[in-house]
């Protein structure tokens, strides 16, 4: 128990040290959180446009963009994107390395999240369109007020997922300098040369914000099924 | 049979990738008739029925609909299918909404109607399909029959000048079958213009001004219902009906 506080009080306590994991779970959530809305709009821009494709045939040229993005997206390890766009694309202009980190993982998961919510739209049944269709409404409105709420609807489960994966991978912000989470924790542990309790810590704070978030979705996925029974 | 003429195609051709669904119809539906369409599965029925508000599009030939072609090209065909009612073999209720929701979602949304008086207009449907309380129910919670009573009242919503019916009670109990043949009667006796594609027989026999036979793409034959069962001239409608009476 003697060791426990005097190791707490080491990591902790002196030098303030706390505040490196305090700011890194600022940084985290921020990063997150950004990237997260920055991945919803791109991911439905995305879904959208590839199944209009899929079912009109218009839109060549935005397909065609929309599938090289996610071939490039998918196909290469999200810390070499971030490396990448931090490094290379914004190496002449002065940004927040915040921003650099908001900008590679909203990237990275907008591709992700188009995936979903495309499944999810081909996951309605046509019939459901077909209806629309019939009453007169035209594409966009038939889509608007019938298939994405039920696409939506349809992988939320798997959205909650994404999220959760986008959270945890935040923590290799790390490589471009940037004080996360995980970097924070790692900083003291660099600094008080004992790596358990700034690990256990970091860990501890992880699961606790990946709980809260599969809590919040599953909420929403309880209200949102109200109307099937 | 003496209205004016609703709804005409002329030489209305379907290929699905070299397989010729639709080889040329031609035929004209007036004003309060109710045609019932009848012939073997795959025989290019639904998709007739189904290329009239254009879910299809034809690959040759055309549709007038109230003396305007709506296969040219330009033609805005979300003004047309307005005034085209159309109820499905599986209902296709629209899952995410309430029933009165159903109902009210294209009348407001196309601004036909505020939502006070779509409201009040799809209690008054459902109180004729005879469902009133079911307002605020989802279509998951009602039984085949009730959904289709609804899908009529949502297309009625609309005031359609003509309803295409595809096959309407063949996903349906048969205890259900009655409830919305009886609908079906009732609209028919109120005036509507009805497109039925139906295997139910009785129906055709007792509700239809004219019925018509379909076979590998084209009207085989066509009559009024008495002539059309009593005395059917055409050898595979002969082999249809001894099938199916």
């Amino acid at each position: 128990m003697q060791s426990f506080v005097e190791q707490f009080t080491l990591n902790f306590i002196n030098g303030n040290r706390y505040q490196y994991i305090l700011q890194g779970f600022v940084n985290t959530l921020i990063i997150t959180l950004l990237a997260a809305l920055l991945g919803i709009v791109l991911g439905f821009l995305v879904a959208i446009i590839r199944s209009s494709h899929d079912k009109t045939g218009h839109m060549k040229i935005p397909n065609f963009i929309c599938q090289v993005y996610l071939t490039v997206v998918r196909g290469t390890p999200t810390m070499i994107q971030l490396l990448i766009i931090y490094y290379v694309i914004f190496a002449t202009v002065n940004v927040s390395k915040i921003l650099a980190a908001v900008v590679a993982f909203g990237l990275n998961s907008g591709a992700y999240v188009a995936e979903i919510v495309r499944s999810g739209i081909m996951s309605v049944d046509e019939g459901q369109s077909e209806a629309g269709r019939s009453l007169g409404l035209n594409y966009r409105q038939t889509m608007q007020f019938i298939i994405m709420p039920q696409a939506f609807k349809n992988v939320l489960p798997a959205l909650g997922n994404e999220f959760i994966v986008l959270l945890k991978e935040t923590s290799i912000s790390g490589y471009i300098g940037l004080t996360d989470l995980t970097h924070g924790g790692d900083i003291i542990r660099g600094i008080t040369f004992s790596p358990f309790m700034p690990l256990i810590a970091v860990a501890l704070i992880y699961l606790l914000l990946v709980t809260g978030l599969s809590w919040c979705v599953n909420k929403l996925e309880r209200r949102l099924r109200v109307s099937e029974r | 049979m003496n209205g004016k003429v609703l709804l005409e195609t002329k030489e209305l051709r379907k290929d699905f990738g070299g397989n010729q669904v639709l080889r040329g119809i031609s035929t004209q539906i007036c004003q309060g008739e109710v045609v019932a369409i009848i012939g073997p599965s795959g025989c290019g029925k639904s998709t007739f029925l189904r290329s009239l508000n254009l879910l299809e599009k034809p690959t040759g030939g055309s549709v007038i609909f109230e003396g305007k072609e709506i296969t040219a090209p330009g033609v805005d065909v979300n003004k047309i299918r307005q005034k085209i009612g159309m109820v499905f073999q599986q209902f296709n209720l629209f899952a995410n909404l309430s029933i009165q929701d159903n109902i009210t979602l294209a009348p407001v949304k196309l601004g036909l109607m505020g939502k006070e008086e779509a409201d009040k207009r799809a209690l008054d449907l459902l109180a004729r399909v005879g469902l009133p309380a079911k307002a605020n129910a989802y279509p998951s919670m009602l039984s085949g029959g009730q959904k289709q009573r609804i899908a009529i009242a949502r297309s009625l919503a609309m005031n359609p000048d003509v309803m295409l019916f595809d096959e309407p009670t063949s996903a349906l109990d048969p205890e259900m079958v009655g409830e919305v043949l009886e609908l079906m009667k009732e609209l028919a006796k109120d005036g509507m213009t009805m497109v039925v594609v139906t295997h139910e027989m009785g129906f055709a026999k007792e509700v239809a001004s004219r019925v018509m036979f379909i076979n590998e793409g084209m009207i085989c034959e066509e009559n009024e219902p008495q002539e059309f069962f009593s005395h059917p001239k055409n050898q595979r409608l002969r082999d249809f009906l001894a099938k199916v009476l």
